[in-house]
């Protein structure tokens, strides 16, 4: 093992704050019914459910690799709470709770990490029913802000009332795509929202290696887009300032930029051990003291939203549903073979027929080269 | 079999350690390193955690981190300020995380890595190698299980060198950074831990134009390479013909030369990779022993390969890659073809 690790800097905290550390309030909370604040509570725990039984099920081989949103939580769920239904939001594989808040079925996202073809999911899984529209989740980075941007000027030139809403990473915003697409949300002034996620770690490598500049939030002055900076960790200020940016993008005003300032508490995915480059327990536990999931609770019980008994039926409510949802997921066949070729183009080509029929032939234990003519497989 | 001895003289094999595929890719860093301080490796993940698949580990303690660079998250800006570097004198080895993540990087590829030499009229020299894990067969995500080796090979102006065993990786990889060319380094992870051998701890190269004798055979020839040569290998040994396997080592340039005077030998031909069919590599070698060797062949070439599409969910990755049944079928269906 190194003996270097990285020593982590805390970004700097003049950002846009509204629930404390401590759970107490530093300004006026935005304004939500008790039930929708419930439903936030409600999508926190099953947030940390649903990712702690994967990572079970990747312990035991049911998948292959799972990534945690853990001490992350608040900052997809403020976004995809300041969202309207038709909206379109593309996110990558650490937004559990913006897909939960908007009923994306939890089957559906762990059968995201089972590795089966598209296809057999989508036969074989209900598909959830969610208001939102979701693009893929991706696994190339940066990729994703460039064609939110796209999808945004698709409302834009359609004269469309439809916002577009990106999550990022802040290792992300070093690749091209990130540069790219900020830089056409400007100059085509689209109906975007391009959340950063910083977490301050991209795998190994810690923000201060990624940016020389100070904040992320200030890339944004380069193309002229509004920028924000908020506290990543706090579901109000999140929230609101999510709320203005898309309230904007809805009414003509152009895209935003947020940094939402966070930490990965875990490890980048579960192939990944941080002890090997992060000197660590010091700003864990500075981080723990902010976790965006105490907090709210905090506030919720102080205002007397939640109690210990709602408290015990919301976790009952979840268990209930994440075991469900793994037994779906457990109950689907493998995907047949077959189904590689399906969805490459529309109608089929000669390669495509006779490939089809070689896999098939192998697979029934026959030689699939012993046709010299192309004309098919007479043996 | 051509070992290693056979093929370089003053290799001195007294002494050796026992190494897998990426222990002899991080030794041979570590001495090429320390051999030359021109040399610079640079990509993002490389320094305190030593890479995603440990190729890089303990390299930054040792070098320092002006030899050992942890970079932003840009595979455009690695291979691009690597070609810069190159251009000044320096023989950088930026690493890419993954082959499927280099596509960011296309563009400097080819627009400054590929072309600088010609465009200056060999003015400028780029020396840097580019390593990256390839292939598939480890049930990862999508992109981290690519096999387009065609899209470099494609192109002029650089090398694509792929090793298939410990001691041949050792020699190759230093002599790809010592090569006054760019080159594609292509690591075939699925097999960084498979085997080990024992591996000569003095420096050596091994030549890049040379494609290496895996077993001398009669009847078929199997060109492949990476991590298709254990199947060709054990695919052999169940079949009813004596085959000759060739491991390309070079991808681009191709050693025809052998390709051409195996297949003369034995009249029969396959070809085993896992990239897809249309237009792999596999096409190419076929088009040549066709326009070369066309009056040697007994039967015609046949191709096991991947198929023409996306690589699969790994709940069936198994049928998409070829393994020792494709490969022992394809030389069935030579052998048994008759003119
Ligand atoms: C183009 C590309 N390069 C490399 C990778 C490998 N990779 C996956 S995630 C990751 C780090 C991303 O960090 P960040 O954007 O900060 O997001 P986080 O994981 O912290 O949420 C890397 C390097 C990839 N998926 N895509």
């Amino acid at each position: 093992m190194s003996q270097e690790t990285w020593a982590e800097e805390r970004p700097p905290e003049d950002f846009y704050r509204i629930l404390g550390p401590e759970g107490e309030l530093q300004r006026d909370v935005p304004e939500l019914a008790d039930d929708e604040l419930l439903g936030l509570y409600r999508t926190f725990v099953a947030t940390r459910v649903l990712e702690e039984k994967m990572l079970n099920m990747q312990r035991s081989g049911e998948v292959s690799l799972v990534a945690q949103t853990l001490g992350e939580e608040a900052t997809p769920l403020g976004g995809a709470a300041a969202l309207q239904p038709d909206d379109w939001m593309f996110y990558t594989y650490r937004q559990t709770p913006a897909l939960l808040h908007w009923d994306q079925s939890m089957a559906e996202i762990i059968a995201s990490a089972t590795g089966h073809e598209p296809e057999t999911i989508a036969e074989q899984l209900e598909m959830g029913d969610s208001p939102m529209n979701f693009s893929p989740d991706y696994t190339p980075i940066g990729v994703n802000v460039t064609n939110a941007v796209g999808s945004a000027m698709a409302d834009a030139f359609n004269d469309r009332e439809t916002v577009t809403m990106v999550f990022t990473g802040d290792g992300s915003t070093s690749e091209g795509s990130f540069h790219d697409g900020m830089n056409f949300a400007g100059v085509f002034d689209v109906p975007a929202v391009i959340v950063c996620q910083n977490n301050q770690w991209a795998i190994s490598e810690p923000s201060q290696r990624q940016t020389a500049s100070e904040t992320i939030a200030q890339k944004a002055n380069a193309y002229g887009v509004p920028s924000e900076r908020v506290d990543g960790n706090d579901i109000f200020a999140v929230y609101e300032k999510a709320r203005e940016a898309v309230e904007r993008a809805r009414t003509g005003g152009g895209a935003t930029f947020i940094e939402c300032v966070t930490y990965r508490m875990g490890a980048h995915n579960t192939s990944d051990n941080p002890d090997r480059y992060r000197d660590d327990s010091e700003q864990r536990d500075y981080w723990k003291d902010r976790d965006p999931v105490d907090r709210f609770e905090t506030y919720l019980r102080s205002e007397g939203i939640l109690d210990d008994e709602t408290d015990k039926a919301i976790h009952d409510e979840i268990d209930e549903r994440v075991a469900d949802a793994v037994e779906q997921v457990r109950s689907m066949s493998n995907s047949e073979p077959d189904r590689m070729f399906d969805h490459i183009l529309h109608g089929e080509s000669w390669h495509q027929r006779h490939q089809r029929e070689e896999l098939q032939r192998e697979l029934n234990g026959k030689n699939p080269f012993i046709d010299f003519t192309g004309e098919g497989f007479d043996e | 079999m051509s070992s290693i001895q056979d093929r370089v003289a003053d290799v001195n094999t007294d002494n050796t350690e026992e190494m897998n595929l990426v222990s002899a890719v991080n030794r041979t860093l570590h001495q090429e390193l320390a051999r030359d301080s021109s040399i610079r490796v640079l990509g993002y993940d490389i320094g305190p955690l030593g890479g995603v698949y440990r190729a890089t580990e303990g390299l930054l303690d040792e070098f320092g981190n002006k030899r050992v660079i942890d970079t932003p998250l840009s595979e455009n800006g690695i291979v691009g300020t690597a070609a810069g570097m190159a251009m000044r004198g320096e023989r950088p080895v930026p690493e890419i995380e993954f082959m499927g993540f280099f596509y960011p990087a296309f563009g400097q590829f080819m627009y400054a890595v590929a072309k600088m030499y010609k465009r200056t009229g060999g003015e400028i020299e780029m020396p840097m190698t580019i390593r990256m894990p390839y292939g598939g067969g480890v049930k990862a995500l999508e992109y981290h299980q690519e096999s387009t080796e065609s899209y470099f090979v494609h192109t002029p102006g650089v090398r694509v060198v792929c090793p298939s065993t410990p001691s041949q990786t050792k020699g190759l990889l230093a002599a790809s950074i010592r090569s006054d060319d760019p080159v594609i380094f292509l690591e075939p992870k699925k097999i960084y831990r498979g085997m080990t051998e024992p591996v000569p701890t003095d420096e050596y190269t091994l030549s890049l134009n040379e494609a290496r004798i895996v077993r001398e055979g009669s009847d078929v020839t199997l060109l492949t390479w990476g991590a298709m040569v254990r199947h060709a290998k054990s695919a052999v040994a169940d079949v009813d013909a004596d085959v000759e396997i060739i491991d390309l080592c070079s991808l681009s340039p191709l050693d025809v030369e052998s390709i051409l005077e195996s297949v003369s030998k034995t009249g029969r031909c396959v070809i085993l990779h896992e990239a897809r069919r249309t237009l792999g590599l596999g096409a190419e070698l076929s088009a040549l022993i066709n326009e070369y060797a066309l009056d040697a062949l007994k039967a015609p070439i046949k191709r096991a390969t991947g198929y023409d599409v996306h690589f699969p969910g790994h709940d069936i990755e198994d049928d998409y890659l070829p393994d020792d049944d494709r490969a022992r079928y394809a030389i069935e269906a030579v052998m048994s073809y008759e003119f």
